[in-house]
Order: structure tokens, then sequence, then C-alpha cells
């Protein structure tokens, strides 16, 4: 194409849009609408380029206005198309994508982006920037819309795009935390800092007394959570009638669910506190109701799992409904079980809230002779020493043990989903 | 003999339901112990309770700033959450090969089981040294942080629940859809999530109940001023706590009417989450009950 031309091709763009018969006020404000989202994406697109060349902030406040009210602009021109579907889905698009962004370079600033001469400010502004551009570009194709029609097919691949993106970002909180757990928390790992007490306010020394903790908690849970949580799925599944109890019963496991962990814990604070003092089976009587629904739940989708006709197998042969029970329906159904009593255990290996006034001390508790001693747990000891994170050098010990206690968790979660993905039983 | 065959099934039958009921036990006795401390504060404080005035020295105790810091964490939270796990539950259910979701799956349920504690640690140590910087706030504590931290958090939650949902749409609806010219995409926007709405919507109230409930992340990451912000959307300067963060910093230290106060706290919080785990249990059903019945 010759340069001559271009003109020539400007003036027919410009005879197409000013046609006779497009001169209705729909049309002319879906051109504005394209024009305007356009002209945003174009200056997004050129404040990216600027901002990683100059870094004057009065440049780049500048253009952040100017991008603002341009998307004022096609926002307003949106709203008088009465495209209002569209628009609320393009503001709410909008205001994920620049909490996303916000948050997207969650580096610590040790390896952040610093080394690169691009400090944080920068590249929030570049993210605005790259924001603006997308803006700019979904304001053009929403414009568009009404004018042309677009095929299914293209709509469909950037829904598809979209998706895929949303499921990374989904994922990318879960690759920085584990990421840096690892990183920064297995160099604190040793035979010392497992096998020694706490010392000086946890700046050195291990953190033995609180591993047991963690385990003893863990084993009261099972052994008060299992046979409650197994014994009323087996009811609800197996006896129970549709009838009113039942119905109370289950929305009763349900609000259990649901009931947020700082309940539990003041719960026991005003009930078992004041007979077993701060001890172990106070906390272990918390952490058992706070599994209990997840193993319920487990154990009956577990049950369920076990077709009808092998019990009429059972009873067709004169078995009694508990001889089928226990011969017939929880040897398929175990693994299920098992899944959910892991699960549980795993839940109340990482619980902080419902022992912080029931059950634990952060130092001097030492290995408990009783079950109404106090005792230490991960948890709460990863609580105390973020709160001395900046007045003592616990730092070291902190990320290791975070690390411990998100090896323990995510170790039994894994164990769990193992259990239940190998040991499937298909009918 | 099958007299005493009888009988013994009989007492099992019996002691099942003694172990069933139990759950009922406790949440009447959650509810109970926790009114029983909070009723001084009721009593006391009448309406003021939900006032923004806490003041400790001054024996003044309305708790409306920490309710108010608990609402609005939480919508920043859903902000994110929703769209954000709406959409990757469509991938998960629709788009995701089966090599892929066998992968996935198990991991956003990992995501769901990392305890809150360490993400409030990963809160303090990573995402606040972040924040200060980029927004220029006085401290990287903030309500923002706190939803930030809350979003991720209910991520999981409504990612697998909107999942199991979606899975549950009988395949002939989607496939009568297809065979009439229909893309998938337009499956999935006019079929797919139409039918399974009740079940996304329960899984969205499961969220909120979980965001509204959580203690530790979100106690360590904000500022715990018992103060409304000012404008009230001020998400980027310290002031600002919710209920739970009121609760688990000043509980330790509480003393006198303070603790009835907090368990007056502790009482609306389970009310809220109780009503929300019994709508969208409601919501479960129904879904549950329409595929039943063809």
């Amino acid at each position: 194409m010759e340069l001559g031309k271009i003109p020539l091709y400007l003036t027919n763009i410009c005879k197409e849009i000013f046609k006779k018969e497009n001169m209705e006020f729909k049309k002319i404000l879906c051109y504005v609408s394209i024009i305007f989202s356009s002209i945003v994406a174009v200056i997004g697109f050129v404040s990216v380029v600027v901002s990683v060349y100059i870094g004057d902030i009065f440049v780049r406040i500048l253009l952040v206005i100017i991008a603002l009210l341009f998307s004022v602009l096609s926002y307003y021109s949106f709203v008088r198309l009465h495209k209002r579907k569209e628009m609320v889905g393009l503001l709410v698009f909008t205001v994920i994508v620049f909490l996303v962004a916000y948050c997207l370079p969650m580096f610590p600033p040790e390896y952040g982006l610093r080394q690169y001469d691009l400090d944080a400010s920068i590249l929030k502004f570049m993210m605005t920037s790259v924001i603006l551009v997308v803006i700019g570009m979904a304001g053009a194709s929403f414009s568009m819309k009404p004018l042309y029609d677009f095929s299914s097919k293209s709509s469909e691949a950037s829904a598809y795009y979209i998706l895929i993106a949303s499921i990374l970002l989904i994922l990318y909180p879960l690759a920085i935390i584990i990421g840096n757990i690892i990183s920064s928390g297995i160099g604190g790992i040793s035979w010392e800092f497992l096998t020694q007490d706490v010392r000086r306010h946890g700046t050195q020394g291990g953190i033995l007394p609180a591993l047991i903790g963690s385990l003893l908690i863990m084993t009261g849970t099972a052994l008060i959570a299992l046979p409650l949580g197994i014994g009323s799925a087996i009811y609800l599944h197996e006896y129970a009638k549709k009838g009113i109890i039942v119905r109370v019963i289950r929305i009763a496991v349900d609000i259990l669910q649901g009931t947020p962990s700082i309940v539990h814990g003041l719960f026991g604070l005003a009930l078992f506190v004041p007979i077993f003092g701060i001890s172990l089976l106070s906390g272990v009587l918390i952490m058992g109701f706070l599994t209990l629904p997840i193993i319920i739940r487990a154990s009956e989708e577990a049950l369920k799992s076990v077709p009808q006709n092998l019990r009429e197998g059972s009873y067709a042969v004169g078995a009694t409904k508990w001889q089928t029970i226990r011969r017939v329906v929880l040897p398929p159904a175990l693994p299920g079980i098992i899944t959910g009593g892991v699960l549980g255990l795993g839940r109340a290996a990482g619980e902080t809230a419902p022992i912080m006034f029931t059950a634990v001390v952060f130092m001097g508790a030492g290995v408990p002779t009783t079950i109404f001693n106090p005792i230490q747990a991960l948890p709460y000891h990863l609580l105390e020493l973020t709160k001395y994170i900046g007045a003592y050098p616990v730092e070291q010990n902190a990320w290791a043990t975070a690390f411990l206690l998100l090896a323990i968790v995510l170790g039994i979660n894994a164990m769990a989903i193992i259990i239940r993905e190998r040991y499937r039983v298909e009918f | 003999m099958p007299l005493s065959r009888m009988l013994k099934d009989r007492i099992i039958q019996n002691i099942f339901f003694i172990v069933a009921a139990f759950s009922i036990f406790i949440i009447f006795f959650i509810f109970f112990f926790l009114f029983q401390e909070a009723f001084p504060a009721f009593q006391t404080m009448g309406w003021d309770i939900f006032g923004t005035n806490w003041n400790v020295a001054k024996g003044q105790y309305g708790i409306g700033a920490a309710v108010f810091g608990t609402l609005i964490v939480t919508a920043g939270a859903m902000i994110i959450a929703i769209p954000l796990g709406i959409m990757g539950a469509i991938f998960l259910s629709e788009l995701a090969p089966l090599k892929i979701r066998v992968i996935l799956k198990p991991l956003i349920e990992l995501l769901a089981g990392i305890p809150s504690i360490v993400y409030g640690f990963i809160g303090i140590t990573l995402l606040v040294g972040y924040l200060q910087p980029s927004f220029d706030m006085l401290s990287g504590y903030s309500l923002l942080t706190g939803s930030l931290i809350l979003g991720v958090m209910a991520l999981p939650i409504i990612v697998s629940m909107s999942d199991d949902a979606m899975k549950a749409v009988p395949r002939q609806l989607k496939e009568a859809s297809l065979a009439v010219g229909a893309t998938k995409w337009q499956t999935i926007k006019k079929v797919t999530i139409p039918t399974s709405i009740s079940g996304i919507s329960a899984a969205v109230i499961l969220g909120i109940g979980r965001a509204v409930g959580e203690t530790m992340a979100v106690s360590l990451v904000l500022g715990n001023m018992m103060k409304i912000p000012i404008p009230p959307w001020d998400m980027f300067e310290t002031t600002g706590a919710t209920v739970t963060s009121l609760i688990a910093h000043e509980m330790g230290e509480a003393a006198g009417l303070q603790v009835n106060a907090l368990f007056a706290g502790a009482v609306i919080l389970f009310i809220v989450v109780a009503i929300m785990s019994i709508s969208s249990n409601i919501l479960q059903e129904r879904i549950e009950k329409k595929f039943r019945g063809g």
C-alpha cells in the first residue's frame, strides 16, 4: 500500500461512517464508544511504554487522569446505548482486573523486581496501563457488537481465554504460599529444631513440645470425633426415616459445619475451661466438635455410594439391619470414611482459634502428664512467633514452624485425597 | 432367639440415634453458653451494643465498628472471590480435559486445606510488605489486606462447590443444547449456569460464611482499631477491625463487661453464619430435588 493512498482510505472510512442511513443516534453512539475505547487502549499502550522509560510521576498522573476521563466517557456512552448488561459485565471485569493486578506481583522485596530497576509503584503503574489497554479493547469489542454480528465462535474463544486466566489466578496464591514457605522454611528445619524445647521466646531452640501437643490434639480429636461422626452418619443414612427429627439433625450438622472456629473457641472458654481449666481435654473436646460435621458428611457420602441391592441381598438371607451394616455396608464404605476422618484431622492440626483460649500456652508446657495439663501446639506457636516478628529475631524459626505446619497439614490432606482416589470402589 | 436378635438390633439403633442427636445438643449448648455469657452485655448496653463507641477505659462497648469492618472486608473479599471462583469452576467442570481436571481438583482442595494461621503469616511477611509501598499506606495493615487474604481463602470453597453443582447438571440438557447447534460457550451460558444457579449460590453463601467467620488470618493483617474509617469506604488506612479480630485480640486481656461484649459479638456471628448455612443447605436441597425429580 502506498503512503499516498492513506488519506483516500481515511476519507472513505469517514464517508462510510457518516452515510445517511448510519446517522441514527444509536449508531453514532456506538461509533463514539468505539473511538473512545480505542483511545483508551492506545493511551494504555503508550503509558506502558512511557512508564518503562520515564519515571516522572507527573507524566504518569496526567496519563492516568486522561485515561480515566476517556473510560468514563465510554462508560457513559454504554449507558446511553442501553447496554446495561454489558456495562455491568465490563465494570465487574474492570474491578476484578484492577484488584488482581494490584496483588499480582506479590514477591517479597528481597528478590522482587527491584533488581531490574522497577520499583513496586512503577510496576503498579504499568499494571494500570496494561489494564487500560484491556479495558479499551474490551470496550471496543462490546460496542462493536450492535454494529457487526460477531460469530459465536470468536466470543467463545475469548471467553475461554478469560476462564483459563482465572484458573491460573486461583492457583497463583497457592504457588506463592507454598513456594515461599518451602524456600524460606526448609533451611530452618534441623534435628535440633525438631528435638529441643522453646527457648528465649522462640528466638532459639526448637519446637518439640508444640509438635507433641499438636499430635496429642489430633489423637484426642480422632478418639472423640470418629465414633460420634461415623455413628451419626450410619444413623442418618441407614436407620433414619424421613421425619422432623432427622431434618433437625441435618440442620444442626449444617450449622455446626458453618460455625466459625472462634465461636467454638469462645464456647469452650465458657463451658469447658471453668470445669477442666486450660487443658488438653478442653482443646480436644472443642476440636472434636469442630471436626464432627466433616466426618459425618464424608461418611454419609461413603455410605451413599454403596448400592442398595447389596443391602437387600443381605436382608434376603435373613441378616438383621446391624449385621448388614457391619458386614456388608461398612467394608466398601471404609475408604470414604477414612478419607473423612483424615480430612478432619488435617483441620484439627491447623486450627488455632478454637484452642487459643482453651488449651494452649506459648512456653513451658512441656510434655503434658495428664489430660488436665495445658499443652503447646504448632499453630499457636506460629501465631505467637508472628506477633514477635519485628520485635525479636524470630523469623528463621517462624518460617521453619510455618513450613512444618504446612507440611503436616498438606501431607494429611494429600493422604486423604490419595486414599479416596486409590480405594474408590466402583459398583 | 429371633426375639433377642431383634432386641439387640433395636438397642443398637437407639444408640446410633443418641449419637446422631448429639449434634443438636452441641448446637444447643453453643448457643446457650454463648448467650449466657453475652446476656449481661445486652442487658447493660441495650441497643448501644451496636453503636460505634468502643472505649475500654470508659466502659463503653459498642461493637458497631467491628460489624461494619466485617461487612466491608467480606464485601471486598467477595468482589475477588465470586467472579474468579465461578469462572474457575466453569473451566474446571466444563472445559478442562480429564487429565488436567484430575490434577486441578486436588490442588484446589489442597488450597482449602492450608491453615488460616499460615495465610495470616504469609499476609504479614509478604502481602503487608508489598502493599505498603505500592499504595503508599501508613502501614500495610488495613482492611484491604484483610479483604485480599479472605478473598483467596474463600476461593476454594466457591470453586469446588460450584464445580459440583455444574457437574450435577444432567448431560442430556447440555447435549440437547449442543444438538440444536449452540456452541459450547452458549451452552454454558444459557443452559449449564442457569440450571445450576441454586448450587452456585449455595457455594457463594458458604464462601461468604467462611469469610465472615475467619479469624486468625484476618486478625493478624488488620490494623485492629475500633473505628469506622473516614470516609467509610477507605480501605487503605490502618483503622478498622472485624468482629472476629476484635475477639481474638481482646479476649486474652479482657475483664468484666468487656468479656460479655465480646461474647455478644460471638452470638451475632453465630446467628448470622447459622442463617447462611441453613439457606445454603436449602438451596442445595432444591437443586438435588430438581434433578432427581427429572
